[in-house]
């Protein structure tokens, strides 16, 4: 596995989004640059100008037409994907830490940051999936979360509820049509901030990563426990895997305590679970900060990292790990 | 000069050389390679021939048409008007990884932490008591007042017992591990870098010329795969090679490779004896 190493970047990653062909990659990074790269080689295919302040959190459209951006100069930008041209910006009164489209593409979410007499909300805006529209003001859903601000969240299938990762550790599920709370559970340890959600490809449940060195899935219906895969290192981001049933944990020791710790501690490897087993089954080396967000291409052919240091790792799987299997994944294979 | 009267210039004379040349030729094989025959005039004015022998696959892929529209698309933002290809810039590629995965990683992988690794160093070491040859250290031996220590009438302490223990002399309290022995057991960072000395992966290739450079072997071996190693023997005092070296690969596959290709292959003017590394102590 020869990984591709993106470095269109002069600051730490935030969030890396494959589109739902798998062919393009989303980077959004600290240095107020959104950056697509096609994915097989690593060619950039342009960048998206126009943000203020450091980005954290960028999504895909469906149709890969639209993309959305959010930021910390508290706007969340709309764009349009095959020129580069921005097409909307909504203003909040403070940032953005998670946008994400439904899995129509017809609405789209944000999750805007508690800071000085504003509470965390988490807003939902209908779209009009073409570049030519003109974009709403209106926001058609706005949930404020009062008990612990939201830092992540998502539509679930079909866009029934809407969960969202809370810094106390919660996850929560709404209603996304009235945006009445249904339902809250501590799935994490209290007061460890939830730091990333991802779906599985039908979205009947979701793999959360926690500062509390575990990540864990959950069933979207009844909000569940169903895996625990624990670490021994803060994690930042967790993906599931298709094809193979792995999920990808990455993290590691924060950026601020990175000096006084070598590289070799700082546990700065993407590890691969079995997402049956919960038993780590390998690492996956490379950065030399962090990894930020880990994010898997939609056909399971390889996924790419983020990381701390600025850099996009992009790695093609090869034979090993569709190969490998468990005895008893074996023995159900060939029956 | 002394050819023809009028044709002195010396740019006609240079070019009626080139004309020399045989031709370039391509011979088709049965095996579906091409043979690629070139010929050409080196600086130092002697000719040269070179034979490649080319493989052509065609790798068809089938890509979703909306995925190859957007393979067209026209670069824009900081990428505008470059042309299309990875720019060296942005985009590099890393070094090879070679990700396996295992089941019950965390026992087969090494990293521990250090007290696991003290504990397991312990643990493999075998205690040797010098008075009653139990699994104990002599200062807890229960015959200590009354047995001498085994094969010796003398109070000096023999230096060069147990070795194996060597790791935790002293009552086990110490610390400290012996150079030699570190390695193995792995206490603490390697020195050298990024590259954990493998020797699976590491060949032993004998008979060098002595007028051989660690390159040209770098040169060599690096056709089999990523060599992450390449030592040379070379005295000291001629600085010729004494004609044998090492190559390390970072997969074992790729090292086997070279081993069946490179054993027995032509090089300076002796025949190279390549085989695996034997473990070294």
């Amino acid at each position: 596995m020869r990984p591709i190493l993106l470095s269109g970047h002069e600051r730490a990653l935030t969030q890396v989004k494959y589109n739902s062909d798998g062919d393009i990659i989303f980077s959004v990074s600290k240095d107020h640059v959104v950056g697509a790269w096609f994915s097989h080689n690593g060619e950039r295919l342009g960048t998206y100008h126009g943000h203020q302040g450091a980005l954290w959190t960028v999504d895909v459209d469906p149709t890969s037409t639209l993309l959305a951006t959010g930021g910390a100069d508290n706007t969340m930008r709309l764009w349009e994907v095959k020129t580069g041209k921005l097409l909307k910006t909504w203003e909040f009164n403070t940032s953005i830490k998670r946008v994400e489209f439904s899995p129509d593409g017809r609405q789209l979410l944000g999750v805007t940051e508690k800071r000085s007499g504003h509470l965390s909300t988490i807003v939902v805006y209908e779209i009009i999936p073409d570049p030519e529209a003109e974009q709403t003001d209106e926001q058609s859903l706005r949930i404020v979360c009062d008990e612990s601000k939201a830092t992540v969240a998502g539509f679930s299938y079909l866009a029934i509820y809407i969960i969202a990762g809370h810094e106390d550790g919660s996850v929560s599920q709404y209603d996304a049509k009235t945006g009445e709370l249904l339902f809250n559970t501590q799935a994490h340890e209290a007061d460890m901030q939830i730091t990333d959600l991802q779906w599985a490809p039908d979205r009947t449940y979701f793999i959360t990563s926690s500062k509390d060195k575990s990540a864990k899935i959950l069933a979207t219906d009844s909000l569940e426990v169903l895996k625990t895969y624990t670490t021994d290192t803060p994690l930042n981001s967790a993906a599931i895997t298709p094809v193979k049933d792995y999920v990808i944990l990455g993290g590691g020791q924060a950026a601020m305590d990175v000096t006084t710790t070598s590289a070799r501690q700082g546990k700065f490897e993407a590890r691969f679970y079995h997402k049956v087993f919960m038993e780590e089954i390998g690492r996956v080396r490379g950065h030399f900060g962090p990894l930020n967000y880990v994010a898997v291409h939609p056909q399971g052919l390889g996924y790419c990292s983020g990381g701390e240091d600025g850099y996009v790792r992009v790695h093609h799987f090869d034979k090993p790990y569709f190969d490998f299997m468990y005895e008893v994944e074996r023995e159900q294979a060939n029956l | 000069m002394s050819r023809v009267a009028g044709r002195t210039d010396w740019a006609e004379e240079e070019d009626e050389d080139s004309l020399q040349l045989p031709q370039q030729q391509i011979t088709k094989n049965k095996d579906g390679t091409e043979t690629i025959t070139t010929y050409s005039i080196r600086d130092d004015g002697k000719k040269v021939k070179t034979t490649r022998r080319i493989k052509k696959t065609t790798i068809k892929q089938i890509v979703n048409p909306r995925v190859a529209e957007r393979k067209h698309w026209a670069k824009f933002g900081a990428e505008k008007g470059k042309p299309a290809g990875p720019q060296t810039d942005t985009t590099s590629v890393a070094e090879n990884i070679a990700f396996r995965p295992v089941a019950n990683w965390k026992a087969s992988a090494e990293d521990k932490s250090e007290t696991e690794k003290k504990k397991n160093n312990l643990k493999d070491a075998k205690i040797k008591c010098r008075i009653c040859s139990g699994d104990h250290w002599t200062t807890k031996c229960p015959f200590r007042d009354t047995m001498a220590p085994e094969g010796e009438g003398s109070t000096a302490g023999p230096l060069d017992d147990t070795p194996e223990a060597a790791g935790a002399l002293g009552g086990g309290g110490s610390s400290y591990v012996p150079p030699h022995l570190r390695g193995r057991a792995g206490a603490g960072e390697k020195m050298g870098g990024k590259y954990e000395r493998d020797d699976l992966a590491t060949l032993r290739v004998t008979n060098v010329s002595e007028f051989a450079e660690e390159q040209d072997l770098r040169d060599m071996f690096s056709r089999f795969g990523h060599v992450t190693r390449v030592f040379l023997a070379k005295d000291r005092e001629t600085q010729r090679a004494k004609g044998f070296a090492f190559v390390s690969y970072a997969d074992r596959s790729d090292a086997a490779k070279a081993c069946e290709k490179m054993d027995g292959y032509g090089f300076g003017h002796l025949i190279l004896r390549v085989e695996f590394a034997k473990k070294s102590t």
